[in-house]
Formats: C-alpha cells, sequence, structure tokens
C-alpha cells in the first residue's frame, strides 16, 4: 500500500508520527518529508485557545484520495503517502494535520508535500472555528468551492 | 417544497440542529434558494457575520457534488451548504 489518508475524530484518536513515519519506510525511496500542522496560541492579534474543525466527511476523504493520487501522478508514482487530518475540538499545541511522503529524491518529497498542503487548503471541504481566551469564538473565512462566474 | 439543508462551518450559526429544513416555492432551483437563504439570515440578524454566506456557498448533491444554480430542487430533498472552506 502506497496511500494512507484519514479524517480522525478527536473523541477517538490521534495523529501520530511514529505511525506516519513507519508507514512512508520505503527501501526504494531515499527521502522523507513531514509536515505537521499543530494549533497556534495567536491568529491576527487574538489569543486562541483551541481550534474545532468541522468537515464534511465523504468528500474529505474523497478530496484527499484524488489530491494525493493527483501528486503522486504529478511528481512521482513511487512515493508512498500519509496524510491525517483532525475534525472536532483541538487545543493550541496539538496536531492539526499531518502529511508525511517518501520518494526517490528530495525534490520530489518537498514538492508533494506542500502541493498536498495547498490543495487541501483550496478543495478540501474542511472548517476552523476559533476559540478565543475571551470566550467568544469565530468561524475563519476561507475559499469558496462556487464557480467563480457564478459569484455576483 | 421543503428542502433539508446540511449545515457546515459557519452555516451551523442557522440552527443548533445539524439539518434546517426550508420553506421554497415549488420548482425552486440553487439561485432561489440563495435568496431565501439570505432572507433567513437578516431574519435571525445574522447579517454581520454570514452577509456574504448566501454568496459565496457553494451547495453538494447527495452524492458529495457541487451543484450549480441552475440545479432544480426536489421535493424533500436533502443537500448540503458548503460556506468558503480553509482546513490545515
Amino acid at each position: 500500500m502506497t496511500l494512507h489518508t484519514a479524517l480522525l475524530k478527536t473523541e477517538e484518536a490521534k495523529i501520530s508520527s511514529e505511525k506516519a513515519k513507519k508507514f512512508i519506510l520505503s527501501k526504494e525511496n531515499g527521502a522523507e518529508s513531514i509536515f505537521i500542522g499543530r494549533v497556534r496560541n495567536e491568529n491576527g492579534g487574538k489569543k486562541v485557545i483551541a481550534v474545532t474543525y468541522d468537515a464534511h466527511d465523504q468528500a474529505v476523504i474523497k478530496s484527499f484520495q484524488t489530491i494525493c493520487k493527483d501528486a503522486k501522478s504529478k511528481f512521482d508514482k513511487n512515493a508512498k503517502i500519509f496524510l491525517e487530518h483532525v475534525k472536532g475540538h483541538v487545543p493550541v499545541g496539538e496536531i492539526s494535520i499531518l502529511i508525511a511522503v517518501s520518494s526517490g529524491h528530495r525534490e520530489e518529497a518537498f514538492k508533494i508535500c506542500r502541493y498536498i498542503l495547498e490543495e487541501i487548503k483550496h478543495k478540501s471541504p474542511i472548517w476552523k472555528k476559533e476559540h478565543y481566551v475571551d470566550g467568544k469564538d469565530e468561524w475563519l473565512p476561507g475559499h469558496s468551492l462556487r464557480p467563480k462566474e457564478e459569484i455576483k | 417544497m421543503e428542502i433539508q439543508l446540511k449545515l457546515y462551518g459557519s452555516s451551523k450559526m442557522l440552527s443548533d440542529k445539524e439539518i434546517l429544513h426550508i420553506e421554497l416555492p415549488n420548482n425552486s432551483n440553487i439561485e432561489k434558494l440563495r435568496d431565501v437563504l439570505n432572507q433567513i439570515i437578516s431574519e435571525k440578524y445574522l447579517k454581520n457575520n454570514l452577509k456574504n454566506l448566501s454568496k459565496t456557498a457553494a451547495f453538494f448533491s447527495e452524492a458529495d457534488e457541487v451543484i450549480a444554480d441552475n440545479y432544480q430542487l426536489r421535493d424533500k430533498e436533502l443537500i448540503s451548504i458548503i460556506p468558503p472552506i480553509g482546513g490545515g
């Protein structure tokens, strides 16, 4: 198996970097690139204590599969890819996304990792609600999936 | 006719429930749904938080495909509202 994608509910499981490293290990691939995204304690001057992630589960899994397969065919068909994202409440400092890639060479490993992250931000239906120190919360703006020519 | 709108992201401010039941004139399409949604947002005094939602949201069919503005809705159809996304 060369591809693993999952959306983990925070009350059921946590993202494991050890599991990711084991998955991408391959004698054929000499380069590994791992991206870990964590919840930051500040955004736009506001003190953040946690983020709640919402997701359209089926569409997210479909998009993850498509994005990773595209990345392999674009950069390295022998790459091994591990991608997990969380859904639910995530306190500051904890992992929200992990992308691990092994490839024949470093350039492809870096490129695949970056490509997957940027594509997820534009194509996977996931939303963030930030929770602040003062007790308030806010859904963050994002990228519209509505075709641009339809938005008047 | 009535449709069932499954809420995601910021659209969850519209209701405490997962699904919002919306009354529409017969033979309505997504464009009409956008108008009605805009009225609902005004009635609930959510203009400050959701001012562009009716314009920027996409809608998914039950097959998880984006549906166009001229898509003809069926009575009791379940669709999802997809506000602008931003994971990671």
